[in-house]
């Protein structure tokens, strides 16, 4: 075996085990076809682009894009799923926050003064929902990191950074799985489903705006009704998402809680451990359709 | 359907290619414009065969190393139709109005 190839075969761990044992043969002999020259052999390595490729279909492969295929264990598929849902959750609680921001704009509470750019960078998430259901990904997610690029803002003062990451991480993880879970590859999320979550979202936010501690408790309940719906219907991947979130929310609630003594965040603290720890259903033998 | 698929596509059109073939059918096709990374590639394959638009055709090993053959189905061959149906009437559409402002559709290569 020649150094590329061995380099070649190294770059292919990181796609997943059962992916490999289809595919790793096939994708070698494509790389070093037609290289025959010894000192290519021995002294070249993976490209760049080569490299950025195979990284994206790691990606894609480990989040089961391709699940429709024989090989896909059903856990990858769950796991493409969560990631896919969690990454919608994120948004949803963005349209809340943007709404909630409109509303309070609209009734003449401009809160902590703020420029325009930062106003119109907090409407990111209501584009990205919007334009997710109507298939632009890209768009989506430049338009729902906006509000995190905003975040980081905060980051030019140091005596900030430890709040930020407390309070900014859960909206980077959930900005993150929807960047890597709705790539190219990814199946179309379910517009019809999902129109009926965001005017959720949006009720939520009205209602957060007038109210903002009621708003924000009521968006706790939901969270913990609609996982144990997702309990009762044996709906595992939502059950799933919807702990993953709780739990995320949890770190910055119980943070106000005890050391801003809010009892607003202490009693949607209690919610959302209510949600974290409620049982998932056990797993039925099929795997969810992909598509 | 991006560019990358609907090459693949049409490369497959023809008759069954492996990798590599497909590789370099697509850069003859596009005039060396596209030029399949193998993670693309595969990440094309892997949505066309779980949409059903092609399949794995047979396997044969050349000088020691697996070549893996994939051919279009029949959903694949509609699903290819209908984007050149789409596109034509796109460019139809669009030489009408070079056309009206009295410019040539096509520039000269030259």
């Amino acid at each position: 075996m020649s150094n590329l190839e061995r380099r070649y075969r190294s770059l292919l761990r990181v796609l997943p085990r059962w992916y490999r044992a289809d595919r790793e043969e096939e994708m070698v002999g494509i790389f070093l076809a037609d290289r025959t020259d010894e000192l290519d052999l021995e002294h070249s390595w993976p490209g760049w682009g080569e490299t950025a490729a195979i990284l994206g279909l790691a990606v894609r492969t480990h989040l089961a894009a391709g699940a429709a295929l024989s090989s896909v264990p059903a856990k990858v598929v769950w796991r493409g799923e969560v990631v896919r849902a969690l990454g919608v959750l994120g948004l949803l609680l963005g349209v809340f926050y943007a709404t909630a921001a409109v509303v309070d704009v609209v009734a003449g509470d401009p809160g902590e003064p703020a420029p325009g750019w930062w106003r119109v960078l907090e409407l990111g998430p209501l584009v990205a929902f919007g334009v997710l259901l109507s298939g632009r990904r890209t768009l989506a997610k430049v338009a729902a990191g906006a509000p995190v690029v905003l975040s980081l803002v905060a980051l030019a003062q140091p005596e900030y950074a430890l709040a930020w990451s407390v309070f900014q991480l859960p909206s980077l993880v959930t900005f993150a799985c929807l960047c890597l879970g709705f790539h190219r590859e990814a199946p179309a999320p379910p517009a019809r489903r999902l129109l009926w979550w965001g005017g959720g979202a949006v009720l939520l936010g009205v209602l957060g705006g007038v109210a903002t501690g009621a708003g924000v408790l009521a968006a706790g309940l939901v969270t913990v009704v609609v996982r144990g719906v997702a309990f009762v219907r044996g709906d595992v991947v939502l059950g799933r998402a919807l702990s993953l979130f709780a739990a995320l929310q949890l770190v910055p609630l119980l943070l106000l809680a005890f050391v801003g003594g809010d009892v607003v965040s202490a009693g949607l603290g209690v919610l959302l451990v209510f949600a974290v720890v409620w049982p998932l259903r056990r797993r039925p033998k099929t795997a969810p359709q992909a598509n | 359907m991006s560019e990358q698929t609907f090459l693949v596509l049409t490369a497959l059109a023809e008759e069954p290619l492996h990798g590599y073939a497909i590789v370099q059918a697509v850069e003859q096709l596009s005039e060396g414009r596209t030029v399949l990374r193998v993670g693309t590639l595969y990440g094309v394959l892997d949505r066309l065969v779980a949409d059903g638009l092609a399949e794995r055709d047979r396997e044969e090993v050349h000088q020691g190393r697996l070549r893996r053959y994939y051919k279009l189905t029949d959903s694949g061959v509609r699903a290819l139709q209908a984007e050149v149906a789409r596109l034509s009437a796109n460019v139809r559409a669009a030489t009408a109005v070079l056309r009206g402002r009295g410019v040539q559709a096509w520039a000269s290569r030259a």
